[in-house]
């Protein structure tokens, strides 16, 4: 087994590779590109060391540690390895290489490379410190860089060519990459900032910032805190923020859908795979402390916690799923998918607390979904950029019956696809599964229901999108694509390579999926209770086969009519919109987002517009006037020599002609007045000190 | 051993200043070099003072002036990290203005004969080392007066002259403000002033040291009001900020950084005379202080959104900036203190990058208004970076330092909010939220000025690209040195708490 020690160069290797990007760039553009794969394997490879430590887990945590600063706050900064940071340094590490090697191919020739891979490699570095950091400052250190990075990163193109342009089509808004940057990042460190309070709350009464020494004095801190009514449901709300915005969950959840103006290797890294699971990871870090709270201290405040998160996971699985049923561009829809799905793994680790029982449940399945989530939709987001590579267009009317040109991608995506609808053996299947099994368990029904009904509707966009991209009739963008003789045809090999490696990655781990979970269970169970000695009582067992029915049952509901509307051509989308008034008023609903994101800018954007403005003209100007002109004119009643003296040197015209005139006299006057007070104040303060 | 260290470091400036006046036609040329390498010698003393500090010496020297007056020189940890720091900024900008000034001349002069040309370009040069001689003067008196004479000499031989002559805006109008900038910064340092007499009446003298002899006395309210109220001004505190628009808009850009040293040291001279010698007066005052700086906080994030041009949008950011320190000094708290000490210095850091960076923008394009500007990332990228980095020192972003300051300080303003009443609590959590405000306006701006489709009028002249080395390369330097004491920011902390452990 190896050392902690290793865990450091995880993230070291990719700082690295981004520092030296500029210097290898200069050098050859072949040591620049291949330089930087090389160290996001390294990264890659360190983490998958760790790997046999899961079948272990009673030799975590590890630790390893140094003084980083002493006073005034005792801070020792280091890694910790235990089977959560293992999963997520996995899956980030792992993942990001794979779509290192396919952005090989799909940035090829472009003018900014040594910029890519910079800001690829800062961003894996800054995702591995977040999940392997051991203290909570480092951790939100990495926090900021991915969402630095990926503001770099969806801003990509910064120059705003009208191709990079994400929305539309009329009368729908276009936007442009820079502004999706702009509006990730203001969303994103909404949260942050505030995330950043809940963590410095629970350092006032805490006093350590060490993951491990938080969850053993919780005891002795969490108590403490309950004493003031309120506090722990401000920290926790607080918190929250944090992974609400960064893993884009309602209300915050509008970011992400403009994040993909980014490269597609960009929206699969960020905004699939990695960044958005940050949130998730950071609520997996904070729930023994506040199960604790709960369960065992007795704080009847930290159920909060738990029920916030399991409701905002909920909704925003189903309020983005919806969303997903209409988007036209396929990137957004894979966009809509990750918020919805990010959803499903809040609603299981907020259920992790609901219950005694659900502990081990809710954040097996949350993580495990996690994973899975991971591996297929950066699969479906690199198909995807395949797709856009080749069609040239980001609406999926522009593609249509693509499965000839593009077969390989075409297996690849459906395998995906498959695994996100939840069919079974897929992993998808069983992380799915698993989390309404343990949302079921926890008898919330309306919690149930709601996780029910999105699987309904994520089997129908997926096989939408599915449909309109590969299926059904040829487009007339892709027709006249044909007739200009464009090549439409598999992209460069190592995107297809990079597509079919998690293809095939996801089949093993569907076949795998019941060990792995046990795995899992083993890994986090241990840590949980043998470790963290927080209580679990046995849940009752529950049918098997109740869940695994209801879920493929939905799969069913949700899939039939979109094959009939997508694959088969049976059914006119469009005729069906025009026939049905209500089903229009829905589709309007859906498409406007449910009319948030035009909320927000009405609200948010223009309320602030319209006080930036108004502060210059009531408060600012006003202030300035006062200050500048009415007072100084006091004084200038008496003494007007320094207009005087400028006006024999330049002209009194020219001096008079200056708009705000009176300023130049009197400040002189003003000034003359000040000298006589200091003096007169130092003659008194003199005769004071004499005479006492 | 080096004699009179601390005083080297204080007068070495000046002697630079009178040499560069005398010898103005012969080495005219080279004067900003002059400047820039007799600061880099002041400030290797200045790491020679700060390792000896850092190893538990205090370093203290005696120069007597008259009866109760004194230029007594002291380092310790609370004045060394806080001069060093200035010193670098400093320097950086006396090499960028050695491009500047000759464009600043041009500029409102025209084509001149060699002569009268040196003439202008050495007057400049002559005056900037007085910034460093105020500065260092101020961090290291231990007299009242000394410390009031250094204010007043900062206010009226640099900021006065070089604004008056080399600052935008037509003859007239550059007076104007540059009268404006003396008459707020007098106005500051007498009421100051009249604190300091104030507490002479009851002390009977001028030292720092003596001032915590007014402990528990009635008068003390008084002076610390009149302090407070002077130095309030210099830091621009709502609403006695409207000088700070106006001035950094019309200064030269290349001391437009210093200026915002110059506004924010006052949040030294805060800890050092009232916090420290008057911790328990000065408490009464602390949730005032917290949210009067909330509120400027606010606004000037506000008022920095408002702006179009891009030096008064770098000025009002000032104002919202220098307000966070004063919010971790209202806390009263030795996180707080000292976080707000280390965000000062890395506020000012990030201030002279991105006042700078402004002015390479006036400097190559000639335009100051962010609407004209648009895609300049592609011709000016080194620009871009430097920007950006500014744009991330002030949002308070990893690596750099402003994220540890702002960090170590809000712990301290949150354990006072959760210890104390709860309008303190409200206070922090509002605190940081601005912060949000702040992110929000930095990198909007960059949106605005790098981003997007190049103008035409810019697609077509090929002097829109990067400017020479010397003015890129010291900011890159500064950016480093923010970087590493981002990274490791032990020892800057350790000689904080040198003084400030001791005391709480």
């Amino acid at each position: 087994m190896i050392a902690a020690e290793v865990a450091w160069l995880c993230f070291l290797f990719p700082f690295a590779g981004a520092l030296l990007s500029p210097v290898l760039a200069r050098i050859h553009p072949g040591l620049r590109d291949y330089g930087a794969l090389f160290f996001s394997f390294l990264a890659a490879l360190c983490s998958v060391m760790f790997i046999p430590y899961l079948f272990h887990p009673e030799k975590l945590p590890l630790e390893s540690a140094f003084v980083w600063l002493s006073s005034p706050i005792e801070l020792k900064v280091g890694v910790l390895v235990d089977p959560l940071s293992i999963v997520m340094a996995n899956v980030v590490a792992v993942i990001s290489f794979i779509i290192m090697v396919y952005s090989l191919g799909y940035m090829k020739g472009d003018p900014s490379l040594a910029r890519w891979w910079m800001w690829m490699n800062l961003f894996i570095g800054s995702m591995l410190l977040l999940v392997l950091s051991n203290n909570l400052v480092f951790l939100f250190v990495g926090w900021k860089m991915v969402g630095l990075c990926s503001w770099g990163l969806i801003g990509f193109y910064n120059k705003d060519e009208k191709k990079y342009w994400i929305g539309g089509p009329p009368p729908t808004k276009y936007t442009t990459p820079s502004h999706c940057g702009l509006k990730a990042m203001v969303v994103t460190s909404a949260g942050d900032v505030l995330m950043l309070g809940g963590i410095l709350i629970m350092y006032s009464y805490a006093r350590t910032l060490n993951i491990l020494e938080l969850y053993e004095t919780s005891s002795i801190w969490l108590p403490e805190m309950a004493k003031s009514s309120g506090m722990i449901l401000l920290m926790s709300i607080l918190l929250l923020a944090g992974p609400i915005g960064k893993s884009a969950q309602f209300p915050l959840h509008e970011w992400l859908p403009e994040a993909m103006a980014g490269p597609g290797p960009v929206s699969a890294l960020i905004h699939a795979a990695t960044m958005v699971k940050s949130g998730v990871y950071m609520v997996a870090r904070l729930i023994p402390i506040f199960f604790y709270g709960y369960w065992v201290a007795g704080c009847s405040e930290a159920s909060y916690f738990f029920i916030l998160i399991a409701w905002v996971g909920a909704i925003t699985a189903l309020v983005a799923a919806t969303q997903g049923m209409t988007a036209l561009e396929l990137k957004k829809a894979l966009a809509f998918s990750t918020v919805s799905q990010i959803g499903y793994m809040m609603l299981a680790l907020g259920v992790a607390g609901l219950t005694i029982s659900s502990l081990e449940g809710g954040f097996t399945s949350g993580m495990f979904h996690l994973v899975n989530h991971a591996l297929f939709k950066a699969c479906l987001f690199l198909c995807a950029g395949s797709v856009i590579h080749t069609v040239h267009s980001i609406y999926m009317n522009d593609m249509g019956s693509i499965r000839k040109y593009m077969p390989f991608t075409w297996i690849f995506m459906f395998i995906a696809a498959l695994s996100l609808m939840g069919v079974p053996p897929l992993p998808g299947f069983w992380s799915k599964d698993a989390v309404l099994a343990s949302t079921l368990a926890t008898h919330n029904y309306p919690l149930f229901l709601l996780a029910l009904i999105t699987v309904v509707i994520t089997a129908f966009y997926t096989t939408r999108f599915v449909g309109m991209v590969f299926h059904g009739r040829e487009s007339k963008n892709v027709e006249n694509l044909k007739q200009k003789g464009a090549h439409l045809g598999e992209a460069h090999r190592t995107m297809v390579v990079a597509c079919g490696v998690l293809a095939i990655t996801i089949i093993v781990l569907g076949i795998l999926g019941l060990p792995l979970e046990h795995l899992l269970h083993e890994g986090f169970g241990y840590t949980l209770i043998e470790k963290l000695h927080l209580p679990v009582e046995h849940a009752t067992e529950m049918s098997h086969l109740l869940v695994p029915l209801l879920s493929v049952i939905s799969v069913v509901i949700g899939i039939v009519p979109a094959y009939l509307l997508y694959f088969s051509g049976k059914l006119d989308p469009a005729g069906m919109l025009e026939k049905h008034a209500s089903l229009k008023m829905l589709h309007k609903f859906f498409w406007n987002r449910w009319y948030i994101d035009s909320f927000y800018y009405m609200f948010f954007v223009g309320g602030i517009t319209r006080l930036f403005t108004s502060v210059p003209r009531y408060i600012e100007n006003p202030l300035d006037k006062f200050f500048h002109k009415i007072i100084p004119s006091i004084p200038g009643r008496f003494y007007s020599g320094g207009r005087d003296i400028l006006a024999s040197r330049y002209g009194r015209e020219e001096v008079e002609g200056a708009p705000a005139e009176p300023v130049v006299g009197t400040s002189l006057g003003f000034a003359l007045l000040l000298v006589l007070l200091f003096i007169a104040f130092y003659l008194i303060a003199m005769f004071i000190r004499v005479w006492l | 051993m080096i004699p009179h260290i601390l005083l080297q470091i204080v007068v070495m400036p000046v002697i630079a200043s009178v040499f560069i006046f005398l010898t103005r036609y012969k080495t005219g040329r080279k004067a900003g070099w002059i400047a820039g390498i007799t600061l880099l010698y002041t400030t290797a003393l200045l790491c020679l003072v700060c390792i000896r500090v850092y190893q538990g010496e205090r370093i203290y020297e005696e120069y007597p002036f008259g009866p109760m007056i004194n230029f007594n020189l002291l380092a310790d940890g609370l004045s060394i990290p806080v001069a060093l720091i200035m010193n670098l900024c400093c320097i950086v900008l006396a090499f960028y203005s050695i491009h500047y000034v000759e464009h600043r001349i041009e500029i409102i002069h025209g084509e001149l004969d060699e002569r009268t040309w040196l003439m202008y370009y050495t007057r400049f040069f002559f005056l900037f080392p007085f910034f460093s001689t105020g500065f260092m003067g101020i961090s290291f008196s231990t007299n009242l007066i000394a410390m009031y004479f250094f204010m007043e000499l900062l206010t009226i031989i640099p900021l006065y002259f070089i604004m008056a002559q080399f600052g935008y805006s037509d003859f007239i109008e550059r007076y104007k403000v540059a009268l404006m900038c003396l008459f707020w910064g007098i106005a500051g340092a007498t009421v100051f002033l009249i604190g300091i007499l104030l507490a002479y009446t009851t002390t009977g003298s001028f030292e720092i040291s003596s001032l915590s002899a007014l402990s528990g006395n009635p008068a003390v309210t008084w002076v610390i009001l009149c302090m407070l109220l002077g130095l309030f001004t210099k830091l621009a505190i709502f609403p006695l900020h409207v000088w700070m628009p106006w001035v950094h808009a019309e200064h030269p850009t290349c001391i437009a950084g210093l200026l915002a040293v110059y506004a924010n040291i006052a949040a030294y001279v805060m800890v050092r005379v009232l916090i420290l010698p008057l911790y328990n007066d000065f408490k009464v005052f602390g949730i005032p202080i917290m949210a009067m700086a909330l509120i400027t906080m606010v606004y000037g994030s506000l008022l920095a959104m408002a702006q179009n041009d891009v030096k008064r949008f770098a000025a009002c950011s000032t104002i919202s900036q220098i307000s966070y320190s004063v919010l971790g000094l209202g806390a009263l708290t030795i996180w707080s203190i000292e976080g707000g000490l280390f965000f000062f210095l890395s506020h000012i850091m990030g201030k002279a990058i991105l006042f700078s960076t402004a002015g390479i923008l006036v400097y190559v394009t000639g335009v100051r208004d962010m609407r004209e500007m648009g895609g300049l990332v592609s011709r000016m990228p080194i620009t871009a970076l430097l920007w950006i980095m500014g744009a991330m020192m002030l949002s308070g972003l990893p690596p750099f330092s402003t994220f540890a300051a702002e960090w170590i300080m809000f712990t301290g303003i949150f354990i006072f909010g959760t210890h104390g009443p709860s309008i303190a609590l409200a206070i922090a959590i509002l605190g940081i939220t601005a912060v949000g405000l702040t992110i929000a306006y930095t990198f909007w701006s960059i949106k605005r000025i790098f981003f997007g489709p190049l103008k035409p009028e810019f697609a077509n002249n090929d002097k829109i690209r990067d400017p020479p080395v010397l003015m890129w390369l010291p900011l890159l330097l500064l950016a480093v040195v923010s970087i590493i004491l981002g990274l490791y920011p032990k020892p800057i902390m350790d000689l904080f708490h040198l003084v400030l452990g001791s005391v709480f």
